[in-house]
């Protein structure tokens, strides 16, 4: 890296257009932003460019930190940066063009990123704050709408260790595995069926000690395909809903599913007042598996998901929110670990080149496991109630802390735009 | 820069957050190197800084201990879920790291698109250093056999006993580790616990924690608690090293080697009936402490901080005998050695179920010997008027850590390297 002079390098040939999606808020206002364009050219131009920009020179930074104004427009990307600096930095950068802008602080050859600045409105300014080491760098600028435009290579010279950056994944990217995982989603509501229907003939024939022991695989069947809850749309509030804590909301019709039909079985209710819940219940879970060849799951909730089923097992499992009186919100934690693991195995060739962290990610799911698993005697998981103080303490810090390790996996999946 | 380790492969190893840390106030804009050597300006004894000016984190002892009380504490007591000494000394270091970090400001470091933001955003894009002090202790439960420590108790720490007027509640009492966070503003305390919290997550969880403040003074002196009297008048005079080697640091002696340079912490969370208490004449309440109210003077003195004359009231005609000023410092010759120094916090935490506000004192107390000093001072006090308006119901003994000498230092090095 120190062998190379610093300087600037001309810009890359604008790679081919792409698609974007993301969840993030996207600027829309495009006829307000015209405006606002006209008056940031002119104050570009009168500032000469290349240099530090007027608007940033005019305050001088509170942060104590490098500021380096930059242009953010088709023509000018990434003009600005004259004087490379190691160390962390902020680049302030305007969009003088008329559309909103995304953009990427890279490295152009590996097309790691550094920094991002997403909806970047014209006339506005915004700061990036990166970490930066020896090494070559350009600015991105990805307009809706239009090309990505790659501005000119920038060298930092010397031996200064590279900050954290990883390669974006983008839309492509994600397609293989999400169609790997929603295959695997099928083969568990297949597995789900036959299950659910298992139960419904147990309370079908009254015996509601069958319909007890069969109740909990079938519900973690459920509780293993977390990252599709969103592509099941009304379906999951029908088989997995849980009921307001208002006194009686336990007996809204709308209270329905397993948590429904565990209420009753640990509640003294009859086999037949569960007929109707326990119908339901299948033929919800049938018209699943029937649709389920026509849903198209979202690449781009795949990385969010991985997260976020540990986010809600914390949220609803370890609080024994939804305990209806089964006491196997432990086990319902379990399943959830799975679940994570099932999503994580499908993005594992994406995330390895970059999450320095997955070693530490993986010890943390063989850990939590491993607390979980120990808490299970004879088949009988332990209520979260009857946790002792330190089983306690220790599953909140192996969930916390994998909370922790997960946390990187929806930063560095969510979708982005590359081209 | 920040850390006593290489930041970049933190999450690599290990099992903490272990979050990269931001850029120091120091030399943000200049780079690492000055930042570095900068640093060593830092180190040497605190000295009483007065609260909100920062005590320094560098040192032969921790800050948050000799200087004076801030506006906004918060103490916890954790209990550590490290699996073994390996991951108790990453523990420590972490803690360190945050510490050093959050008590001297800079910018958070910046993730890009590696990570979620490094800060919670609380203090704004560049944290103010503020005055902070993050004060850390180990409990006696830490030298039980599962980080093979048994034999490096410092020989006076033992599990907090309950004394006469006790009515502890285990779920507020005792733990393996105590931090206090202090600073001039709640937010900085807030956002000091969240950071720490947050990249400690595997390694320790909160047993019990109480958030504190102290008062501006009213209209003079040392801050009042919720009874109405200044707390606090007649501590020893600590920032005369002399008077602190000899109330507060364990030096050398007996104790185990590595610590030096720290002190025993006792915390009494103690809750006060400030219903009753409103409840008893001005005289009956007065007599109790020994004190004026209004002035914080003794009974025989007009100003707060005359000394009290017990000699020349022998039969407490003036100030009580049973009174607390005078039971927990009768100022004899037999007893000086049990003086201690005192820095206490009021708490408020809402409602009690027959309706009284649920208040009360944060006691923290720093000394050479629990025994000696401590536990001394609370046997004298037993049966004091003022037991009817208070209620000791948890807290915990700890030893406050030797200080962190440089960058190159962490807490607890002495204990476990
Ligand atoms: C809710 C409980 C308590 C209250 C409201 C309280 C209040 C006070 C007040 C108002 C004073 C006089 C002003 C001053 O010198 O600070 C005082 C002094 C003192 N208190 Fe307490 N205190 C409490 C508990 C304790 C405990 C638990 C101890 C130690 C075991 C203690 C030890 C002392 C000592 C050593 C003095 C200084 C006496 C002197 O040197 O004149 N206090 N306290």
């Amino acid at each position: 890296m120190s062998a190379e002079p610093d300087g600037i390098v001309p810009p890359f040939p604008p790679p081919p257009s792409g698609t974007r999606m993301t969840r993030r808020w996207q600027a829309t206002a495009a006829v307000v932003a015209v405006a606002a364009a006209v008056t940031a050219t002119v104050l570009v131009a009168g500032s000469g460019g290349g240099g530090e920009h007027a608007a940033a020179k005019a305050q001088a930074p509170a942060d104590g930190l490098r500021h380096t104004a930059i242009d953010v427009s088709t023509g000018t990307c990434g003009q600005g940066w004259s004087r490379p600096r190691s160390g962390t930095q902020v680049f302030d950068l305007h969009n003088t063009s008329g559309a909103a802008a995304e953009v990427d602080l890279t490295d152009p050859r590996t097309g790691k990123v550094y920094g991002e600045v997403e909806g970047l409105a014209p006339g506005t300014t915004r700061p990036m704050t990166v970490r930066l080491g020896s090494g070559s760098y350009a600015f991105k600028c990805l307009q809706n709408d239009a090309d990505a435009v790659t501005g000119p290579t920038v060298v930092v010279a010397g031996k200064q260790p590279q900050g954290p950056a990883a390669a974006p994944v983008d839309q492509h990217d994600l397609i293989p595995p999400t169609l790997a995982y929603q295959k695997w989603v099928g083969q568990r509501i297949a597995e789900l069926a036959a299950d659910t229907g298992r139960l419904k003939a147990d309370i079908d024939r009254g015996d509601l000690a069958a319909a007890r022991r069969d109740w909990l695989p079938a519900h973690l069947v459920y509780e293993r395909m977390g990252a599709a809850y969103d592509t099941f749309g009304d379906a999951d509030a029908a088989i997995n809903g849980i009921a307001a804590r208002t006194p009686g909301a336990v007996d809204d019709p709308h209270f329905t599913g397993f948590h429904r039909i565990e209420y009753g079985l640990w509640h003294g209710r009859s086999a037949a007042s569960l007929r109707g819940p326990a119908t339901a219940l299948d033929g919800a879970v049938h018209d699943l598996l029937g649709g389920w060849p026509d849903q198209r799951m979202d690449p781009a909730a795949m990385g969010l998901r991985a997260h976020e089923i540990v986010e809600d097992t914390e949220q609803f499992e370890l609080t024994a929110r939804t305990d209806y009186g089964s006491g196997t919100s432990l086990a319902t934690a379990r399943a959830n670990l799975d679940g994570t693991r099932a999503i994580l195995d499908e993005l594992r060739p994406l995330l390895e080149p970059r999450d320095a962290g997955i070693a530490k990610l993986d010890a943390a799911l063989v850990r939590t496991q491993a607390t979980l698993d120990a808490l299970r005697h004879g088949g009988v998981w332990t209520s979260v109630d009857k946790l002792t103080h330190a089983q306690r303490q220790q599953v909140n810090a192996d969930f916390g802390d994998l909370l922790e390790q997960l946390a990187p996996v929806a930063a560095i999946f969510e979708v982005r735009r590359t081209a | 820069m920040t850390d006593t380790r290489g930041s970049g492969d933190l999450r690599r190893r290990g099992f903490l957050r272990g979050a990269a840390l931001g850029v120091g106030a120091v030399g943000a804009v200049a780079g690492g190197a000055t930042a570095l050597a900068g640093s060593t300006a830092s180190a040497a004894t605190p000295s009483a800084a007065p609260a909100g000016r920062g005590a320094g984190f560098h040192g032969s002892h921790q800050a948050g201990i000799v200087e004076n009380v801030q506006l906004s504490t918060a103490f916890l007591s954790f209990d550590v879920t490290a699996a073994d000494r390996r991951e108790l000394t990453e523990l420590l270091h972490t803690v360190t790291d945050r510490a050093r970090f959050l008590t001297a400001g800079g910018t958070p470091a910046p993730l890009g698109i590696t990570d979620s933001p490094s800060d919670s955003g609380t203090l704004g894009p560049r944290l103010p250093g503020d005055g902070l002090t993050v004060t850390a202790g180990v409990g006696a439960s830490l030298f039980d056999r599962r980080f093979g420590l048994t034999d490096r108790r410092p020989l006076r720490l033992s599990r907090m006993p309950a004394f006469a007027d006790d009515d502890l509640d285990e779920a507020w009492c005792h733990g393996d580790l105590s931090l206090q966070l202090s600073a001039p503003h709640p937010d900085t305390v807030l956002h000091a616990l969240r950071d720490i919290a947050r990249n400690t997550r595997g390694g320790m969880q909160a047993r019990w924690r109480m958030d504190g403040f102290s008062s501006p003074p009213r209209p003079s002196g040392t801050p009042r608690n919720h009874l109405g009297f200044k707390d606090g008048t007649a501590n020893p005079d600590v920032t005369d090293p002399a008077v602190a080697d000899e109330v507060v640091w364990v030096g050398a002696g007996a104790e185990p080697a590595w610590t030096a340079g720290g002190s025993y912490q006792v915390v009494r969370l103690i809750r006060m009936l400030v219903e009753f208490w409103d409840r008893v004449s001005l005289t009956e309440q007065e007599r109790m402490f020994g004190r004026s109210r209004d002035t914080g003077a003794p009974l025989d003195g007009s100003r707060e901080f005359d000394v009290p004359k017990f000699a020349e009231d022998p039969t407490g005609d003036i100030i009580p005998l049973d009174s607390h000023i005078r039971l927990a410092n009768p100022r004899t010759a037999k007893t000086d050695d049990s003086r201690l120094l005192r820095r206490a916090y009021n708490y408020d935490r809402g409602m009690d179920g027959n309706g009284n506000l649920d208040m009360g004192l944060i006691f923290v107390c720093y000394q050479q010997d629990l025994e000696r000093q401590f536990a001394a001072v609370q046997r004298r006090l037993a049966g004091e008027p003022l037991v009817d308006y208070v209620s000791p119901f948890g807290g915990g003994y700890f030893y406050a850590l030797p200080g962190v000498r440089d960058r190159a230092d962490w807490l607890g090095r002495t204990l476990l390297a």
